[in-house]
This record gives C-alpha cells, structure tokens and sequence, in this order.
C-alpha cells in the first residue's frame, strides 16, 4: 500500500512537472524600429529552441511565440534575448500550464523553475475559482526593468482555459 | 597583417552568437550598435570629386558586437584612384574617406526604448587610423586618432542625430595634418507606403549634411603661412532599403559653402553600400 502510494505521488509529481511550461508568448518589444532589428531578434529568438513558431511584428512591436509541446523555455530567457539584441522588453501575454499553489496568502504558479504570482487585480471571479493544482491560464505579465530580470513575474490572471 | 586580419574575421564569426542591427546614414553619425554576438559585414564604393581629380575607393568594414552597447569595428580600404590632393574628411563613423585602415570602439552609453519602435540612444566612437600612404597632398601622413560622440532618436517614422568628432594626425617626419574637428546633423523619414511590416522590404530617406573645419597642416616644421581653419558644409541626400540581413545604402552630398584654405575644393561624394548581418 505505501510503495503504490509513493508511485502515486511519483507519478502525479511527473505528470505536473511535464506539464508546467510556456505554450504561447507574445513579448512586446520597444525600441525596435527596422527590418534587420527584427531579423535579428527572430534569429536570436530561434536560437534559443524550443519555439514552434515565430513572428516579429514592427509596427505591433511585439515577438509572437507559439512554443514546442516539451519546451524548457523560461520567460526570463525570452527577455534576456530581447536586451541582448538590444531593445527592452516590456509586458508579455503568457499562456501556460503551471502548478498553482498558495505560498503565504499569494496565489503563484509555478513553471520551470520561474514563479508567476498572482497580482490582486485578478478578478475575483477568477480568483475564487482558483484550486491547488495544475492549471492553464492565460497571464498578463507585468512590465519588470531589463535590469533586474530574475524568475519571479507578477502576472494577472485574465483567462483560464 | 592579412592572416592577422583572416584570424579576427574567423574569430568573431565563431564568437557569434546572435545577429543584429546597426543601420543609419551613409555619411554622418550614428548611434545603433549591433546585438550581443552580432557580426556585421559591410562593402562600400566611395567616390569624392574635386575640381581636379576624383578618387574611387571600395572599403570593407566588420563590425562585431561584444555586448548590446559595445561594438569593435575593423575597415580596410582598396584604392582604385587616388587624389593626389585629397581634402581632409572623413567617410562617416566607421570610415576615413583617405585611404586609411582603421580600428573604432563604439560604445552606446545611453539608451532609453520608450515606445514601440521608438528610442533615444547615445554612443561615443573612439578610433585609430594607419594610413596605406605615405604622402597626401605633400605632407608626410602619420597614423591618427579620432573620436566622436552622437545623439539620436529613431522611430518608426522619424530619425534624427546629431553629433560632432574630431581626427587628431601624428607628426610624420617633421609633417603633420591639420586636425579635423566636424559637425553632423542627419534626419530620416519612412513614408507611409514603406511601412509594411516585417519581413517586407524597409526603406528609408536621409537628408544629411556635415560641416567641416580642417586646421592648418604642417610642413618641414613650418605651419602654413595662413595659420586659419578651412570651412566646409556639404549636404545631401541618401537611402536605406533593408530586407531580412541585407541592407543596401546609396546617396551623395554637395558642398553649399567653402572657405578652403589648404586643399582642393569639393565639388561631390558618392557613396554605395552593402551591409550583410550574419
């Protein structure tokens, strides 16, 4: 009974953590005014793997991201490519599948080892609906210096899907 | 020297890591520097007409993009005709109009992305030139140094920089070239009917113009007799088509005042230029 409870909690565990990833990104990028600007991004973007599909966007200034099924791709690397071609990266629309959990009154979800914490103006709708687990959502991440990027965002919740 | 040359081109090429940007104007200064790991191969056919002569150059820059804000840039020159008098300027940022090699460091120290498609943005070039002659209208020529700074906003529509710099020529056996201070005002414009998005083509209008002031050379240790500064502003206009890693520049400017007092006086420059971001 303990060693089928341990398979239980290995699997479960397993599953979670396949499932939590970025499934769709659009980055908005200011700064970036010219063809080769956003070449470069693309390429540098594609580089990085784990993309399904790219499309950069001059006049919408954003970087549209679908991503591979089994990608390892963190929000934080999307915009270091972004600084490093140099431009700045602002907010992004996130949708991914993540583990939520309540760490000290703050719902976060957890994804490749960054953390999405959920902002107050979620909508209580949302909110209330919102159960420990794996989820999918659709995020608003908020805009964050290029200088102090790390693995932690904080992200409105704006759809679940 | 060549394998030196081979061995930093293969270098930076196995260095890089992403691709860039760094696109401007064909004469005056400029501000954008290329990506972390950029590498940037540029090919240029200068010409510059004076009443007399008129010189052909094909120049050949690599530019390589050591973080987001530094760039090191390396240009060699072939000489098809040279002027036997060449009146004293420069190419644009990264390009001595004469027959000089030349290494430059630029470094972008102010940078402020405030919109989409839009930022201000700052970058100080220092370089050091050797020349691949030995006399230039009679005067010994010595290796030299130049320095410049630039300020600039571009957009999606709108571009404008102005700068100023300054080319400072060793003494050469007993001979020195005048110094070089000028000034550089460019402003761009994307009409409506280019601004379709990416990957479409991208062109671009620049209205540039420079303002020269060449010092006094000296000659067998005498300064020039007429220990003054000559006066230049050219103006014209050039273009930028870019699609995908290809960029293709071509335009050329006319003096509007000259108060010359060594040298021949101008009567053009042409410039053509292909850029390739690998």
């Amino acid at each position: 009974m303990k060693k089928i409870g341990i398979i239980l909690v290995i699997s479960i565990f397993s599953f979670g953590s396949a499932m939590a990833q970025l499934v769709k990104v659009d980055q908005e990028v200011f700064g970036m005014d010219c063809a080769p600007c956003a070449y470069g991004l693309e390429r540098g973007l594609k580089k990085m793997g784990g993309l399904g599909s790219i499309k950069v966007s001059l006049n919408d200034g954003k970087a549209y991201l679908t991503l591979s099924p089994d990608n390892k791709l963190t929000l934080q690397k999307i915009q270091e490519e972004v600084k490093n071609n140099g431009f700045s990266a602002r907010r992004a629309e996130v949708v991914l599948t993540g583990e939520l959990c309540k760490s000290e009154g703050t719902w976060q979800i957890k994804v490749n080892d960054e953390t999405f914490q959920v902002t107050s103006d979620t909508t209580r709708e949302i909110i209330r609906s919102l159960n420990p687990g794996i989820i999918k959502a659709r995020l608003l991440i908020k805009d964050k210096s290029d200088r102090e990027l790390s693995g932690t965002w904080e992200a409105r919740i704006e759809e679940i899907m | 020297m060549k394998q030196t040359i081979i061995i930093i081109i293969v270098a930076m090429m196995a260095l890089s890591k992403t691709y860039a940007q760094g696109h401007g104007p064909l004469f005056g200064l400029q501000t954008p520097t290329l990506a972390k790991g950029g590498v940037d191969f540029n090919a240029a056919a200068m010409s510059l007409a004076t009443k007399d002569d008129q010189s052909f150059m094909l120049r050949y820059i690599w530019s390589y993009g050591v973080t987001e804000d530094l760039q090191l840039n390396i240009t060699t020159p072939t000489l098809i005709n040279r002027l036997s008098e060449a009146p004293r300027t420069r190419g644009n940022s990264n390009m001595p109009a004469n027959g000089d090699i030349e290494a430059s460091v630029w470094y972008r120290f102010f940078s402020n992305a405030f919109g989409v498609g839009k930022r201000f943005e700052s970058t100080a070039i220092l370089s050091v030139s050797t020349p691949t002659e030995d006399t230039r209208g009679g005067i010994n020529v010595s290796n030299s140094l130049h320095g410049a700074i630039s300020t600039g906003y571009a957009s999606r529509t709108w571009y404008a920089w102005v700068g100023g710099g300054y080319q400072y020529y060793l003494e050469e056996s007993n001979d020195q070239l005048g110094d070089l201070p000028y000034a550089s005002l460019v402003v761009g414009y994307r009409p409506n009917i280019f601004m379709g998005d990416y990957p479409k083509p991208d062109w671009r209008v620049f209205v540039e113009s420079l303002a020269e002031f060449p010092g006094a050379s000296v000659n067998a240790g005498q300064i020039s007799p007429i220990d003054q500064r000559g006066k230049k502003v050219m103006l014209g206009p050039s273009f930028l088509g870019l699609y995908g890693a290809w960029g293709i520049s071509f335009g050329a400017l006319f003096p509007v005042y000259q108060d010359i007092v060594q040298g021949p006086q101008e009567r053009y420059r042409l410039s053509m230029n292909i850029s390739y971001w690998l």
